[in-house]
């Protein structure tokens, strides 16, 4: 921080006030009012002001300036020496320096570096910097002061300097004055009208004032609420448009500045702060005063920003919607600072202390310190102002009343149970949505729970919809991806010989592919059709009414679980022993019976034609949601046996059978939509237990695919090939992890995967469900990625050869592509492409 | 309320079937309505998601031929139907493929 | 009730009344009570020129039983829910009937 506890680099206002908090603010503040009469605060303003400051002096009154200063010419050197902070600044320049560096580090405005070094160089008296005349930004960062001083003091207070006996004052005030402030001098009269140099803004001050005054005799702190509560409105306004916000605070910040300004004079009494401000010309006159004197006026500059920060605060924080990050930290810079300085704050001159009598200067004391006190309260309650948005802050609310929910949801649960029942949509709506009126015994939060992470189909908000399917794909992605790095940092003997492979595969593509591809394709075309058109009219209702069973079911358990007694220990009471135990066999009950409402445990007649129970119901919309719920319900056993059943059945399911698109005849729109909510509502659960699984489990899971199902039909179908790729990943992953891994399984393994293998290859160019424009194919990139890892070096290139012309095809699209989709398909390609130790780099 | 392990009992039970599943709603004033039922009650007070109205209008300008029917279909992303309208409920058939 | 409670989650949505005799308003649920009775804000007609006599309603009252269909912001409606409360209501109804 600078010494007037200003921003050196002030002059740019403009972009330091959009978010500059804590002492930053301060001189911004002023910086708005030092450019008041420019109309902007631009560095390059100050810079005209002042440069031709020196040129205008009318140096027939300087009579002793030369006597004071030494002679030289009336320039702004020689102004400056009498507002020469700079040289009890350069005493702390390091200090100051190390404040600065710290606070701009913080910040991190890049604007504002510059300056920084230049306003601490003035090293020792200070003045040495004057003579050296490139020294500019030295100028600037005067300016700064002189900008901001006039209209710390304000008229009232600062009249008196130029009446000041030293010779030397009125010179120095003069100079300082620029046009608009020999003009605001002449028009506001206050006091002596020969030197009044005015305020930096002539025009606005006297209304102004009286506002203030206003504003100031009504407390300070009840003049900001109503200023705070607009600008929270204005909020995001301000944050789409900075350029508005900028402007607007611009205007903010005047009126600030002034209602701290004449607070000070209010208090001060002004009759007497003429007399008060002549002392100090001749403490400045007196050259041992000087130090003492910038140990005052640092104690003076200090406690006057501080008013101002405390003013600004619920301002800036509302109004210029900073990172939260630099309130955070601008929250202690206030109190900090009032600590030490609040017996300075009275002194906005420290020479007007001596001038009072005693009592005044108790009574000025007292009252000043109140008004610490409340700043210093203000300061305190407003710091963390605008930390959280309204959304926020409805967010949380929303949590606690979750929680309040939660911690007496049960006693309330005899009495509540009734309108529960009654009410059961509105009130569990509005646990999870807020609803418009909340009431508050609101039981339903277990409720809310279930369905609060429950994807919400077809219709529900976008916000939610969507995020199940979403993190699903994400983790098997990862898993994937962790699959290839595993396999890479572990590679195996030799990976294919770039050139070799790419020369090979040109040769060999396009003959292998055509024929047996045409083969599959028959054979996969019929089978579907056939099989589930059977289901009668019968059959689905059947299906239909097993679902409606199981949900009633599910909602008994729910409703079960929230009935849960308080628990036991060994000094519980039998009775509640009791109860405990009713609930458990309670639990056990429902338990069974959804496991038999699902009728998983039919047994499976392959030539049955219809499908079985269990996987017809997941041919519905409402049957695939249902599965997410049942698994809360089942232990990990049973829910092996569903994924089990699922893969079994893999190639019957609707989403697998009647989800094999093609460029030439792609999905419907409803189809489409039944594999998106399968996947959204039963993989994750499959997946979650995969990826959990030993080894043996993923061999048998994948060795029944093998046995059990259509490959054609699996591998072509967007879910028949994620369930492969979660199985084929979770195995290398294993394999990768665990160095002690069982060699049976491990060759069981093996001769699984060469078989599968063999059984994908003729269809690796119809994997592929669209055309390469069709952007939709990453799970085939991770499917082939999967299969790339674990493949031996030839399988590896029978892979290369199967899929060339589509990663050819899709490296030449995303030429063409704006970057950002280019990039997401070549990472697609990619993932395939290294996990076969390749890259898409290498083709160019 | 637990041992209902019975068909359905009660024709609204049929309905209950249809939860989530495409329906065909015919109402008073030759309307009709194809959506994903929601929610139903007592009343047959429905919620249909994804419907589609069908309006079937007589032409009375063609005294000549007066088996004339015009239709008007609209799309309604969501709509609650007043029981009182309503006429029957069906299953829709799905014609996948 | 399931209605009921349906409806009272919309208070405050915009919402497009249809009624029996095809007028058709458009305004702001206020409240709702048991007989699905309707009270709006802000209500405009959908084509004015067609009834031009309710320009100046503004606010109004609806009869439940003149409703024919309430056209519903989809975003407003947590359709899971909505089905399992209305699986509920079936059971609830089923119960008492026994």
């Amino acid at each position: 921080m600078s010494f007037f506890g200003f921003d050196a680099t002030l002059p740019k206002d403009g972009g330091h006030a959009a978010n500059a908090p804590g002492f930053g603010q301060t001189p911004d503040a002023f910086a708005g009012l030092g450019g008041g009469a420019l109309d902007d605060g631009d560095a390059i303003d100050f810079e005209e002001t002042y440069d031709g400051l020196g040129d205008r002096l009318d140096e027939t009154d300087d009579a002793f300036n030369d006597d004071t200063f030494g002679s030289g010419p009336a320039t702004q050197q020689a102004v400056g020496r009498d507002f020469d902070f700079a040289g009890q600044t350069s005493k702390i320049a390091d200090t100051m320096h190390e404040e600065q560096m710290l606070y701009q580090a913080r910040q991190a405005p890049p604007k504002r570096q510059p300056p920084i070094p230049q306003a601490s160089k003035p090293a020792r008296t200070g003045y040495e910097s004057y003579h050296n005349p490139e020294y500019i930004p030295q100028l600037e960062a005067r300016a700064d002061i002189w900008g901001l001083k006039p209209k710390q003091n304000d008229a009232p207070l600062r009249q008196p300097e130029p009446v000041a006996p030293a010779p030397a004052a009125p010179v120095a005030a003069r100079k300082m004055m620029s046009l608009d402030e020999v003009e605001a001098m002449m028009r506001s009269h206050t006091m002596q009208e020969s030197f009044a140099p005015g305020p930096a803004q002539p025009f606005q001050l006297p209304a102004m004032q009286q506002q203030q005054e206003l504003a100031y005799n009504q407390p300070q702190y009840p003049g900001t609420p109503p200023q705070y509560a607009p600008q929270i409105l204005q909020r995001p306004q301000q944050q789409a448009h900075p350029g508005a916000r900028q402007t607007q605070q611009h205007q903010q910040q005047q009126p600030q500045v002034h209602v701290e300004l004449p607070g000070h004079s209010v208090q001060a009494q002004p009759s007497h702060a003429p007399t008060i401000l002549q002392r100090p010309r001749s403490n400045q006159s007196d050259p041992h005063s000087q130090p003492r004197q910038a140990a005052q006026q640092q104690a003076n500059q200090r406690p006057s920003s501080q008013p101002r920060q405390i003013l600004q605060n619920p301002n800036r924080l509302s109004g210029h919607g900073q990172p939260i990050a630099q309130q955070g930290q601008r929250g202690p810079l206030p109190g900090h600072n009032r600590g030490p300085s609040f017996p300075g704050m009275v002194i906005t001159h420290p020479e007007q202390l001596l001038h009072l009598s005693e009592e005044e200067r108790v009574a000025f004391l007292e009252e000043d310190a109140k008004r610490a006190k409340r700043n210093h309260k203000i300061a305190m309650l407003s710091k963390d102002n605008g930390l959280m948005t309204p959304q926020d802050k409805n967010f949380i609310t929303r949590i606690q009343l979750q929680q309040l929910m939660a911690a007496t949801g049960n006693l309330e649960d005899q009495g509540s149970e009734a309108a529960l029942a009654e009410d059961f949509y509105f009130q569990v709506f509005s646990q999870i949505r807020g609803a418009p009126r909340q009431t508050p015994h609101q039981p339903a939060n277990q409720f809310a729970q279930t369905y609060l992470f429950q994807n919400n189909g077809r219709f529900g908000q976008g916000r939610r919809q969507g995020r199940g399917g979403d993190n699903h794909m994400q983790r098997m992605e990862q898993q994937v991806q962790r699959a290839v790095e595993a396999a890479k940092a572990k590679p195996k003997s030799k990976q294919l010989v770039i050139e070799g492979s790419l020369g090979k595969i040109s040769f060999s593509n396009s003959k292998t592919p055509r024929p047996l591809l045409n083969i599959k394709r028959g054979d996969t075309g019929d089978k579907p059709q056939t099989k589930p058109h059977k289901s009668s009219i019968a059959d689905r209702k059947e299906a239909l009414r097993n679902i409606e069973k199981v949900y009633i079911i599910l909602m008994h358990l729910e409703d079960h679980e929230r009935a849960l007694p308080p628990p036991i220990n060994e000094n519980s009471d039998p009775e509640e022993i009791q109860r405990h135990m009713e609930w458990r066999s309670k639990v056990e009950a429902l338990h069974k019976k959804l496991w038999e409402g699902i009728k998983i445990m039919e047994p499976i007649n392959p030539h049955a034609s219809s499908p079985h129970p269990f996987i017809a119901m997941l041919s519905h919309g409402k049957g695939k949601k249902a599965i997410p719920r049942i698994f809360r319900h089942i232990d990990d056993q049973e829910r092996l046996t569903v994924v089990t059943m699922i893969v079994v059945h893999l190639d019957n399911l609707a989403v697998v059978s009647h989800a094999l698109a093609s460029p030439d005849e792609p999905m419907s729109a409803a189809m489409r939509e039944e594999v998106a909510l399968f996947s959204q509502t039963v993989m994750p659960p499959l997946f979650g237990l995969i990826s959990e699984s030993p080894l043996s489990n993923v061999v048998g899971l994948v060795g029944l695919v093998l046995a059990r199902t259509n490959l054609h039909v699996v591998a072509r179908s967007q879910i028949g090939m994620s369930l492969l790729t979660i199985l084929i990943s979770r195995a290398e992953l294993l394999k990768e992890s665990t160095p002690d891994i069982n060699i049976v399984d491990w060759e069981h393994w093996t001769e699984q995967y060469n078989q599968l293998f063999n059984s994908v290859e003729p269809v690796l160019p119809l994997l592929f469900p669209g055309s390469v424009n069709d952007t939709d194919d990453m799970y085939v990139w991770q499917f082939l990625a999967a299969m790339g890892v674990g493949a031996s070096p030839e399988q590896q290139q029978r892979l290369v050869i199967g899929v060339k012309d589509r990663v050819m095809e899709t490296v030449t699209v995303s030429k063409v592509l704006p970057p950002e989709m280019a990039s997401a398909r070549l990472a697609n390609v990619n993932l395939f492409m290294r996990a076969i130790g390749l890259d898409v780099e290498l083709l160019g | 309320m637990e041992d209902k392990e019975e068909a359905n009992n009660e024709p609204l039970d049929l309905v209950r079937l249809c939860i989530d599943e495409m329906v065909v709603v015919k109402l008073r004033g030759d309307r009709e309505l194809k959506g994903r039922l929601h929610a139903y009650d007592s009343h047959c007070n429905l919620v249909l998601g994804d419907a589609e109205e069908t309006i079937y209008v007589a032409d009375d300008e063609d005294e000549d031929e007066p088996s004339r029917v015009r239709t008007i279909t609209k799309k309604l992303e969501m709509l609650f139907v007043r029981g009182d309208s309503v006429v029957l409920i069906a299953p829709h058939a799905p014609i996948v493929h | 009730m399931l209605f009921f409670s349906f409806f009272k989650t919309l208070v405050e949505h915009e919402i497009t009344v249809e009624l029996k005799n095809e007028v058709c308003i458009r305004g702001t649920l206020k409240s709702v009570d048991q007989y699905l009775n309707i009270k709006l804000d802000n209500a405009t007609t959908t084509d004015e020129s067609r009834w031009p006599h309710l320009i100046a309603c503004k606010d109004m009252f609806i009869r439940g039983s003149v409703v024919r269909y309430v056209h519903l912001p989809p975003g407003i409606v947590d359709t899971n829910l909505l089905e399992d409360a209305t699986r509920r209501e079936a059971e609830a109804a089923k119960a008492k009937a026994k």
